[in-house]
């Protein structure tokens, strides 16, 4: 029983279970839209090129989670920019963003000379949260739950038809912004606890999970903060034993999850059970 | 034919950059119509139907029980259905749902379902013969059954035109006569059916009107006088007489 006990008794580690649980629920409400709309590759630019505003914020004296919001926002509102370029793909597009983001983070990082690492960021340090961290992802993370409760049945419809979503009055443009909104939230309130690289994981992975054995949308919601939340508390329980880095220990059990719920249902997925024929 | 026409189309013309895709495409339909559009491939059917539901660009007029149109808020009495391949069949969406999000335009972004949306819903789908479907997943259902429940979710919509996009492609012989069925029991209860359509000799049993398109409307008005002579060759070129006869 100490095995399981242990890792709660630390003051630090209390903190890191709440910042991981609160990770749990929220990235995988907004992951379920990022995973249906398939837009896992701008969750991935958009947690990498925070990584500017990070140490922008740092080298200033600000709080790195503001600077993390700030580039968060820059990326949403000149990915909408451009994303009208034909020529250009929107992959295309969110890959140079996010990469050049991230590139400007990496140098900026490289230039302080404050002793302060690049893994900190890029991996986070979840067990130097603080009861302030908490109370602003608290703060960020409910609005973000709130927001996809209202909008439930707008991006419902956006994601899956958009053509009819238009039509019977639906703003398709403007839910597409909200979510690109929601996904900076996200990252914002991941950074500290797994770090930019591994925020990506917590917001596709677990949902990701759940996609494979919802039926439908509240259930595959459901289910991603069940996974998330599991995945997270698990995760930095391993972490705590075995010595190891806690965001990239979440994430592995996150995979780990993932995989297993795959082989398990992947019978389901044969071709005897596409649809039947006219 | 009722005498007000129920949607009026006026020159309309799309073109993307240089490239005329329509023009001067002019017509009336009235209510209970059900209107085969006929045209090859690459013809403009599609761009006709998204022109009309103002989801591209366009030139010219169209008009809805008398209402020019400007934005899509004009537009809510029309339903369109695509063809079945621009949606996800996998999605998590239950037909239940699907046909849910056709009473959308009655209520405002945060609105949640009402008992009357409820009710509408399952009064479509038994419209179209899927009483009983609601709990089922797209997926479990066949191509003319998939197809039902997309006009179930215009019903629910109470649009008065639904224009549906190669609606019969794909779809075997039995489904195909039983879509139609369908389609003609809707007209007579007085909702306007385009259904844009590759089969001319269904086209010629089935509907009461043809509108031929190819860049520009090339002929309208019973099958019996758009599937014969000149309007065939002036739509498909002269192959169209071997279009008919396949």
């Amino acid at each position: 029983m100490h095995w399981l006990t242990d890792p709660f008794q630390a003051d630090f580690m209390q903190r890191a279970f709440i910042a991981a649980i609160i990770i749990g629920i929220v990235a995988p409400v907004v992951g379920t839209w990022v995973v249906l709309r398939r837009m896992a590759n701008l969750g991935d630019a958009m947690s990498h090129g925070t990584l500017a505003g990070v140490g922008i914020a740092y080298a200033a004296g600000v709080n790195v989670l503001f600077g993390a919001m700030g580039a968060g926002l820059l990326i949403a509102v000149l990915l909408l920019a451009f994303s009208s370029n034909r020529r250009l793909g929107q992959e295309t597009i969110i890959t140079v963003l996010g990469t050049a983001f991230f590139a400007l983070g990496v140098v900026v990082i490289s230039r302080l000379d404050t002793g302060v690492e690049l893994t900190h960021f890029l991996f986070g340090r979840v067990l130097t949260v603080q009861w302030g961290d908490i109370w602003l992802n608290l703060a960020l993370g409910g609005a973000a739950v709130l927001v996809v409760a209202l909008m439930f049945g707008e991006l419902r419809l956006a994601t899956f038809d958009h053509v009819q979503a238009e039509q019977v009055g639906v703003r398709v443009e403007l839910v597409q912004a909200v979510l690109v909104m929601l996904l900076a939230v996200v990252v914002v309130i991941s950074l500290r606890a797994v770090g930019t690289v591994m925020t990506v994981t917590m917001l596709v992975t677990p949902a990701a999970t759940a996609r494979l054995i919802a039926r439908d949308l509240k259930r595959m919601t459901l289910w991603g903060v069940g996974f998330g939340v599991s995945e997270g508390v698990v995760g930095l329980m391993i972490a705590y034993h075995l010595s190891s880095a806690p965001g990239a220990t979440i994430g592995l059990v996150a995979a780990a999850v993932f995989a297993v719920v795959f082989a398990i249902t992947l019978p389901r997925r044969m071709p005897h059970h596409h649809r039947p024929l006219d | 034919m009722s005498t007000a026409p129920i949607l009026s189309v006026r020159d309309l013309g799309v073109h993307y950059g240089d490239r005329h895709a329509l023009h001067g495409v002019s017509f009336d339909v009235g209510a209970g119509e059900l209107i085969a559009v006929i045209g090859p491939n690459g013809a403009g059917k599609s761009t006709m139907f998204k022109a009309i539901c103002g989801l591209v660009n366009h030139e010219g007029v169209v008009e809805v029980n008398g209402v020019h149109c400007h934005d899509h808020a004009d537009r809510m009495d029309l339903a369109y259905i695509p063809q079945r391949n621009d949606s996800d069949l996998h999605f998590p969406i239950t037909v239940g749902e699907l046909v849910l999000a056709g009473r959308r335009r009655f209520r405002r972004w945060y609105g949640r379902p009402t008992a009357a949306d409820r009710a509408a819903a399952s009064d479509a789908l038994e419209r179209v013969n899927l009483a009983g479907c609601e709990d089922c997943a797209l997926t479990e259902l066949s191509g003319g059954q998939l197809q039902r429940a997309y006009v179930a979710r215009a019903l629910a919509q109470e649009a008065s035109v639904v224009l549906l996009d190669e609606a019969l492609s794909g779809v075997d012989q039995p489904s195909t006569l039983e879509l139609l069925d369908v389609f003609e029991l809707l007209a007579a209860q007085g909702t306007t059916l385009l259904i844009a359509t590759h089969d001319l000799a269904l086209a010629r049993r089935r509907f009461t009107r043809c509108l031929a398109v190819n860049g520009t409307l090339r002929a309208d008005g019973a099958p019996t006088t758009v599937l014969t002579g000149d309007a065939l060759e002036s739509t498909f070129g002269s192959r169209g007489h071997h279009a008919l006869a396949d």
